[in-house]
């Protein structure tokens, strides 16, 4: 299904993937599990012989959601609710939902009322970072989810079960960087959009299988450097719709480095496939860079995206805003002073998940970069 | 600084308990102003947190959010947030953090304002919200800032004893953070005896929220909002237990003389309040609300400060295990129960649900819970959208016509529910 995927295929697959998926499903008797971001070790998941398929919203139009969340809460929230409550929910048997704010918090509670007959679990994520408990309560965390599973599933996993996961979720992150490192000196090779897409069909779909695709992709990659390209680097959580990255593709930006979540921040959960794996996931864990706004200081994602601008010579930052993000509501104002206090060009783009039309987010991010190449900013 | 709401009452001679109240309002402020002198130190913290640890090691306590209640109900939501919001922030963030934000540029408030933080202690049990907002203000002064993080209190047994765990581990953190600052070893003892205050006027609290089972009741929420304010910034101490027995002798007095806040043959409505108050609409929906025989009686928000100390068990334990288990960081099904509980005790027949924007932790759990109450109670309810703080977000005229429907539905369906 997924083995052997050209580029162009991605791209459609991402934007709806969940008609291969329940394709898949049922071609290979798989139990599908769905989670929010971020967090939730998928590793578990898939060596509990489950597919796990990290939920990003919907553009479909919101129809249930409003009447459980307000129009003040998080986009991405109510679009995930949404995919689940009128469109996608009996394609998954089960739920496994992290919790890492407040919306997050009513998210689990409300799923697990609105899905009486499924097995709907949470990922307690710590809400701070800086101390040992932080890690001591990760690894709990894990071990109640794989006794939780292990419940479910009438299944017990051994520590060579997950490191099998392990293993080849690490090819995943290794085959996505490698392409990246291809697109960020070659922007001609690969456009904006179809690298993600290859990001996010990563979290949706069977490793295993995606993993072919993306060694034949590698593999028939022609760098080709191309011009009138400028290095970017995205700062958020995650970028939806798709079409956002369509608009950096029209005007020849170059994401070269990032912060999200359906991006690097995705790719360095690499793990450490010696010692204890329950160990190793909750290292990955705690030493995971980017840790998003959710959990973060400002000092911090200040400090990351200043080093990943100058390390990449990159020319501006564009962070992408989820309308109604609290957390994101919080940090920006002062993040914003202290990246242009540095001297770097800073643009927000406020995005939600049911917007169709980015025609005003297209004319902003031409003015910012029309202006940014003029030097007047 | 008066921390109470204000209220349009004509004056009154003060109680001995409002007298008590203000006393003890002045003398702790007092104090505030002058921590440095006294070689104490300021740190700002959430409602819902375990202040007795701060108590215990001479910390001074601030809530911006009781300055924030302050201002907003003297109705200055407005010009200050607008402050914020030229800022950069939002304007539907917590009206709490955008008036404070505000007074922080502009030093406009009712009050005499608060003193300046040295450190912070967040504890997301509450909310999330303050965290962040917290984060804002050490921003400001690179100040030290600790999260208590208590994991939702999930309704699994086994995990409960994990969370509690946790939860203990990280008010050791506290304390080892609290003694490097202050560079002052922690006394145990000490805590223990603040513990005794501190459950002891928990439990005076919660006699008189319970005020609310007589019928008549002496007791509105209204009530309730005024006579929290000593449970929330002075638990721990000698004079809050002082307080509470004094405030439940006065609502005993009156409950035995049959006293209602409504007359026992107006009493209609014993209703049910779900969220935090408009703190600026305060007296209005007092009034409105009893002009069609109705009276708010309580709300979990009220009863999150009705604390069951242990003090047979560990400090940290018992700190541990109720403040991890209050109703803002219960599951949707356990704040069902919780509100159920009220329901029955206190014999209410009518709820008012309020959609509260400013607090996304309580509000977003709303629509869902409003359904398992009204199925678990038969009683229908009245939904309504609107902001504890910002007037912006207040429309009288579709709140007012909503109240006169909602009890002209109770009316016509007296019988089955009386």
């Amino acid at each position: 299904m997924w083995d052997n995927l050209s580029l162009k295929e991605v791209v459609e697959y991402t934007k709806d993937p969940f008609p291969s998926i329940r394709k898949w499903a049922k071609e290979k008797g798989k139990k599908v599990v769905g989670s929010t971001i971020a967090d939730v070790p998928e590793e578990v998941i898939y060596a509990f012989g489950l597919l796990p398929v990290t939920l990003v919203g919907t553009d479909k139009p919101l129809k249930k959601a409003p009447s459980r969340l307000p129009d003040n809460a998080c986009s991405l929230a109510r679009s995930n609710l949404e995919l689940v409550l009128s469109y996608e929910g009996d394609l998954f048997d089960g739920f496994v939902l992290p919790q890492v704010c407040d919306t997050t918090q009513h998210l689990s509670d409300i799923w697990r009322i609105s899905f009486p007959d499924k097995y709907v679990e949470c990922f307690l994520a710590p809400r701070q970072v800086d101390r040992p408990s932080a890690r001591y309560w990760v690894k709990e965390e894990i071990e109640r989810l794989i006794e939780s599973m292990g419940k479910w599933t009438g299944k017990n996993i051994t520590d060579n079960d997950l490191k099998r996961a392990i293993s080849l979720y690490n090819e995943n992150k290794r085959l996505l960087r490698e392409i990246y490192d291809i697109k960020k000196k070659n922007p001609e090779t690969i456009t904006n959009k179809e690298f993600f897409s290859l990001v996010k069909l990563s979290m949706q779909v069977d490793k295993e299988e995606f993993n072919k695709s993306l060694k034949k992709i590698k593999e028939s990659m022609a760098p080709k450097k191309g011009d009138g390209y400028l290095d970017i680097i995205l700062a958020g959580i995650t970028c939806d719709p798709p079409e956002v990255y369509d608009l950096f593709d029209e005007i020849k930006l170059n994401i070269v480095a990032d912060t999200l979540v359906t991006g690097s921040r995705y790719l360095d959960g690499v793990v450490p496939e010696d010692g204890n794996p329950i160990d190793a996931l909750a290292d990955r864990h705690m030493n995971r860079k980017f840790f998003s706004p959710i959990h973060d200081n400002v000092y911090r994602n200040f400090e990351e995206i200043k080093a990943l601008y100058k390390e990449n010579n990159a020319k501006a930052v564009i962070y992408i805003h989820i309308e109604f993000c609290e957390s994101q509501e919080y940090d920006l104002p002062d993040l914003k002073k202290m990246i242009r206090k540095e001297g770097i060009p800073m643009h927000v783009l406020d995005t939600e998940y049911q917007t169709l039309s980015l025609s005003h987010l297209r004319t902003r991010l031409q003015a910012f970069f029309e202006s940014l190449k003029g030097g007047s900013l | 600084m008066s921390e109470t709401p204000k209220t349009d009452k004509p004056k009154k001679e003060l109680t001995k308990a409002q007298m008590l109240s203000k006393k003890i309002t002045e003398d702790y402020m007092s104090e505030a102003f002058r921590a440095h002198e006294l070689g104490k130190l300021i740190g700002y913290t959430t409602a819902i947190s375990p202040v007795e640890i701060f108590v215990a090691h001479d910390i001074v306590p601030i809530y911006p959010e009781n300055h924030a209640v302050a201002n907003l109900t003297a109705k200055k939501g407005i010009q200050l947030c607008s402050v914020t919001e030229n800022l950069g922030y939002t304007s539907h963030l917590c009206a709490y953090a955008r008036s404070d934000l505000g007074y922080r540029e502009t030093g406009i408030t009712v009050t005499k304002g608060i003193p300046e933080p040295d450190l912070f202690l967040a504890c997301n049990a509450q909310c999330f919200t303050l965290t962040k907002w917290f984060q804002v203000l050490a921003r400001k002064g690179n100040l030290p800032v600790f999260v208590f993080d208590t994991p939702e209190y999930i309704m699994n047994k086994k995990a409960r004893e994990e969370i509690i765990k946790y939860c203990v581990l990280q008010l050791k953190e506290l304390i080892s953070f609290l003694e490097e600052i202050t560079k002052k070893k922690f006394d145990y003892d000490r805590l223990k005896e603040v513990m005794k205050y501190s459950a002891e006027s928990s439990i005076l609290y919660k006699r008189f929220l319970d005020m609310a089972q007589y019928k008549p009741s002496p007791i509105s929420i209204f009530d309730a909002l005024i006579g929290m304010a000593i449970a929330v910034y002075r638990r721990g101490t000698p004079e809050c237990v002082e307080y509470y027995k004094t405030l439940c002798d006065e609502f005993q007095e009156k409950a035995d003389k049959g006293i209602g806040v409504l007359p026992k043959d107006k009493e209609k409505y014993r209703l049910y309040w779900e969220n935090l108050p408009v703190w600026f609409k305060f007296s209005d929906h007092a009034k409105l609300l009893g002009s069609y025989g109705g009276v708010i009686l309580t709300s979990l928000y009220v009863h999150a400060w009705s604390f069951e100390f242990d003090l047979n068990k560990d400090p940290l334990l018992t700190l541990a295990e109720n403040y991890v288990s209050r109703f803002s960081n219960s599951t949707l099904e356990d704040r069902a129960d919780m509100a159920m509980d009220l329901f029955k005790r206190y014999s209410m027949n009518g709820m008012i649900m309020f959609m509260n924007r400013s607090c996304k932790a309580v509000s977003f759990a709303v629509p869902t819970l409003k359904d398992v109450l009204v199925k678990r109670t038969g009683i229908p309810a009245l939904v309504f959208e609107s902001d504890m703080g910002d007037q912006r977000f207040y429309s009288e005229t579709q709140i007012r016509t909503r109240i006169e429907a909602y009890f002209e539905t109770l009316d016509r369906l007296q019988p089955q529910v009386s």
